[in-house]
């Protein structure tokens, strides 16, 4: 569905020379853009791929309702752990939604 | 023009299908080139994101000369016996290989900035419309009187991974039950804030583990505090007790001098003689060709942009990392690699039609005292009144229970799996 909308956008562009592409933000509630840009946070520790790796979960794949409710969480220090607190505390509710957006969009990994 | 328009067609024919959609934003004209000279974490992040990001509207070329990068975060974790050297070591093949970022392994020689071209080892140039410089630290080698480069194996420094962090680590198994370890522990600014009492931990840790519990680790600082100081002396106490003596300024009253072929450290206060092991590590700079190339003030380090990671005086070239002053941002590969997906956000916004966002910037850095003890200490950073300034700050506290500083522990390991993928995947 994503790729069908992505290339048509692109087209788009290629066709009548558009800067901007506002339909990406039309595939979901959360600005898929922004939630890339702001991703490139998270995936210093969390593995793009999906891999989980010890300590630090996979963030992939999830329904965009229980990443909000959980990054919510951490933002309102119901949930612990310093990192994600700090982390989530800056982050606005369509920051929010648009993380939930990107990552919710990405293929889950095949399990081992 | 035409050779321009060929370019372009040729670069887009070899890129396939998904590049063609993904057509740059002004047709006819070459692609927009970005050098990045450096392959740390904050370089080899740049060249990959700018490179991913683009879809190849963006060429991108990284300038380093080694074929394979040694990270420095986690090198202390070799020197306690918790890695081997295979497995914080890393390629570069896989930014080839997935983005097309061109890897040129050799020395960047000089940046002429008036032509906007590096110049590499052997003569040839590169040109470029941006400029990324992450070149690190360089080593003040004037700063420990007596001591100099060609002391470096009988005095390691061990604060560029690699070899050194080999010599450190065999060096550390040699020292006898009894015997003197001493540390020169640097001025601020210097990489990594917390790496040489991570460092002292470690050692400690090995000395212990041999059996060698009378072996004492003296700590000769240049500064009066440092970082997560009392969760280090905390730890020291408690793991390692009688076996660390830190001494500040006021105590030592100031290094002296040290002597490589007696193993002597003179201070103020005192003289240690017949050490089984010296490291020396030494005052810092911006890596050499941010200075030579005039993109250091006074200090030593680059002043830069916080909005963007421009260079403060030169709007084509981007500085990251260590090389920086970065606000309140310490000097760390997380930092440097924050600082590279910002600018290369920037960049793709000057070169291409991306969407540009205003910056945001974390860092966290994790410290092992001991087995299945660690802790960290970390925040957020934006741009703010000229400076990248904190936006919230955390760090451990004393007292916390071990199952707290396992799962730490769980968590620096995982950071450091993906800030690897991150990087080099």
């Amino acid at each position: 569905m994503f790729v069908f909308i992505h290339r048509a956008v692109l087209a788009s562009i290629l066709a009548g020379g558009l800067a901007a592409t506002p339909a990406l933000a039309q595939t979901s509630k959360g600005d898929r853009e922004l939630g890339q840009y702001l991703s490139s946070e998270c995936v210093t520790c969390h593995q793009l791929s999906g891999k989980q790796s010890e300590g630090v979960p996979a963030i992939v794949g999830w329904p965009e309702d229980q990443f909000v409710a959980v990054m919510r969480a951490y933002k309102n220090r119901e949930r612990e752990n310093a990192v994600m607190r700090t982390i989530a505390g800056r982050l606005s509710q369509s920051d929010i939604e648009a993380l939930a957006a990107y990552f919710g969009s990405l293929p889950k990994p095949a399990a081992p | 023009m035409i050779i321009d328009r060929r370019r372009l067609l040729v670069g887009s024919a070899s890129l396939g299908a998904a590049t063609l959609l993904a057509a740059p934003p002004v047709l006819g004209q070459a692609k927009p080139r970005v050098v990045v000279i450096g392959g740390g974490p904050g370089g080899a992040t740049a060249a990959k994101y700018i490179a991913k990001d683009s879809k190849g509207a963006i060429e991108v070329t990284l300038v380093e000369p080694a074929k394979q990068f040694v990270t420095c975060f986690h090198s202390n974790l070799y020197l306690g016996g918790f890695r081997d050297l295979a497995s914080i070591t890393h390629s570069y093949d896989k930014l080839a290989a997935n983005y097309g970022v061109k890897l040129n392994h050799q020395t960047a020689r000089a940046i002429d900035r008036d032509k906007k071209e590096v110049v590499l080892e052997d003569g040839s140039r590169l040109p470029y419309d941006r400029l990324v410089v992450s070149p690190g630290i360089d080593l003040k080698y004037d700063s420990v009187p007596g001591w100099g480069r060609e002391h470096e194996e009988t005095m390691p420094h061990a604060w560029k991974a690699g070899p050194q962090t080999a010599l450190l680590r065999k060096r550390l198994e040699a020292v006898p039950d009894g015997g003197l370890v001493v540390m020169i522990a640097p001025p601020n600014p210097y990489r990594c804030p917390p790496g040489p009492y991570e460092r002292i931990s470690m050692m400690a840790h090995v000395l212990k583990s041999a059996g060698k519990t009378k072996a004492k680790i003296v700590v000769i600082d240049a500064k009066e505090t440092f970082s997560k100081q009392a969760l280090f002396q905390e730890g020291w106490n408690k793991h390692y007790p009688g076996m660390v003596e830190w001494m500040g300024p006021k105590i030592h009253e100031g290094l002296k001098s040290v002597d490589p072929r007696t193993n002597t450290v003179v201070t103020g206060f005192e003289t240690f003689k017949d050490a089984a092991l010296v490291n020396v590590i030494p005052a810092q700079t911006a890596g050499r060709i941010a200075l030579d190339s005039g993109l250091a003030n006074q200090t030593g380090f680059c002043p830069i942009l916080p909005e963007n990671m421009k260079s403060a005086s030169d709007p084509n070239i981007y500085v990251l990392g260590d090389a920086t002053i970065a606000g309140d941002m310490p000097k760390s590969g997380f930092s440097a690699n924050s600082q590279a997906k910002v600018a290369a956000m920037a960049i793709r916004g000057e070169l291409t039609d991306a969407r540009v966002f205003p910056a945001r910037y974390a860092n966290t850095c994790w410290s092992l005292l001991a087995p299945d003890d660690t802790v960290k200490i970390g925040g957020s950073y934006e741009a703010k009144d000229g400076r990248i300034a904190a936006v919230e700050t955390f760090v451990s506290k004393t007292g916390e229970t071990a199952e707290l500083r396992k799962e730490t522990q769980a968590e620096n390991m995982g950071w450091y799996a993906g800030i690897i993928a991150d990087v080099f995947t």
